[in-house]
């Protein structure tokens, strides 16, 4: 999907309604199906393996306790599998033109910076965390729980140094608020498509099921 | 005697690739390179932390390999820096004396400055015996002091085969083999002095020294003060 305003709003609705109900989230899978490259997605951002797994952890303890963990593990499935495709697609400064054609050069800039500087912290993170799983496996260590600590600690204490040394930066370079930008998108028609059923996924979604089965009441 | 050879090994990814064909033996060897030239990647796919994209690998009487990487930090897996030493299977007071970090035992790793960290790792690191080292950027937040006395302990290995992936063009150690990345290949620039003729990340103090008719033996400091010298008579 080419232009990001359709995509994250698609993001948006499709992911309320996967969590709304649960043949809301049937539609919503469907649609991944449709509309995006599916399983090409799950090589690339291995970590999507990761969550489910722990997304099926916590459906299991919620089944045994008595709750509708079935439906949960369904339904946060499909939101992640919809998170994975928006990650994937995203493209950097597409938040900074999102921000800026939503609220302004002053408050749409700084929103959009903001979440320009969060995704490039992510993948800042996300390629430590590969490197520091290489260093363990490099002293012979195994990854598991004890290894969270020191390997959560230095992801946040390289976090923190990257975000001071942003902050200088800008500090050094005489910013203070905003900045001008001209944002430009490029919409295909089956952006507007896929963003129509989107939308109508989510109506679905909020009509409850029995309301279609008339004759079955 | 140990040996890797890299067979059409090949990395690619979106619109960038490196391959690498080539023998290495035992000795110091050095990978020159731009950043971003693929040094880092080919240290990785040496150490077989990387999935090659293509060709393989062969290693003989390699037994033990270990991949020092260009940010200490991420090395990290103990809370202090005692602990630190020991998940490197060395005594810490012994390191921590050598590296002038005695006092800082139970603080954690992370406190230490990267030049003090850097200095501790690689301490770590060259207290035990690989068959393959792999130094990825090993002179990276050192000063010079540092870097000089790292050559001198790189140049007294007798053993293994010890590649050091930089772009760092003053101090270095003497070498047995030159290699570099250009334009996503690596290639063998063969051995110091002849290395020079063909080596076009060769450092501008070397070119200089040749140009003069004072051609140095090796890239060490002590070879480039040796030229110097025959320039003076």
């Amino acid at each position: 999907m080419q232009d990001p305003r359709i995509r994250i709003a698609a993001a948006a609705v499709l992911s309320l309604a996967a969590f709304v109900s649960l043949h809301g989230a049937a539609a919503v899978f469907l649609w991944w199906l449709v509309f995006t490259p599916r399983l090409q997605l799950a090589k690339r951002i291995r970590l999507v393996f990761s969550l489910i797994l722990m997304i099926a952890l916590f459906s299991l303890v919620l089944e045994l306790s008595g709750g509708s963990g079935i439906s949960y593990f369904a339904r946060m499935t499909v939101i992640v599998l919809i998170g994975m495709w928006i990650f994937s697609e995203q493209k950097s400064g597409e938040f900074l033109a999102i921000g800026v054609w939503l609220f302004g050069d002053r408050a749409g800039f700084e929103l959009g910076m903001i979440a320009e500087m969060g995704m490039q912290s992510f993948a800042a993170v996300t390629a430590e965390l590969d490197r520091i799983r290489m260093a363990e496996k490099i002293k012979g260590m195994q990854w598991e729980m004890r290894s969270l600590v020191p390997a959560g600690l230095v992801l946040v204490h390289g976090a923190l140094a990257r975000a001071e040394d942003t902050a200088e930066l800008l500090a050094v370079r005489g910013y203070q608020h905003g900045g001008t930008l001209c944002p430009a998108f490029f919409t295909r028609p089956l952006d507007l498509i896929a963003g129509m059923f989107a939308l109508a996924i989510l109506i679905f979604s909020l009509i409850p099921v029995s309301e279609f089965f008339i004759l079955y009441r | 005697m140990v040996k890797i050879t890299l067979n059409r090994v090949s990395a690619v990814r979106d619109h960038w690739s490196l391959s690498a064909s080539g023998t290495f033996n035992e000795g110091v060897h050095l990978v020159s390179g731009d950043i971003g030239s693929g040094k880092s990647t080919l240290a990785f796919m040496m150490a077989g932390l990387l999935p090659l994209s293509g060709g393989h690998i062969e290693k003989e009487e390699i037994t033990t390999t270990m991949l020092s990487l260009q940010f200490p930090e991420l090395h990290v897996t103990g809370l202090t820096v005692a602990e630190e030493c020991a998940s490197w299977g060395v005594d810490p007071d012994e390191i921590l004396d050598a590296v002038r970090l005695a006092g800082k035992k139970e603080e954690s790793p992370l406190s230490l400055s990267r030049g003090e960290l850097k200095r501790l790792h690689l301490a770590c690191v060259l207290a035990k015996n690989y068959d393959l080292l792999l130094l990825d950027e090993p002179f990276s937040s050192l000063d010079c002091e540092e870097k000089v006395k790292l050559c001198a302990h790189i140049g007294q290995k007798s053993q293994g085969i010890t590649v050091i992936f930089t772009h760092e063009q003053n101090i270095l150690p003497r070498v047995k083999q030159i290699w570099e990345i250009v334009d996503g290949m690596l290639v063998n620039c063969g051995t110091p002095p002849d290395a020079f003729t063909h080596w076009r990340h060769v450092p501008q103090l070397i070119e200089r020294l040749t140009a003069l008719g004072s051609r140095p033996e090796n890239i060490s400091l002590e070879d480039l003060r040796e030229a110097v010298c025959r320039i003076q008579g």
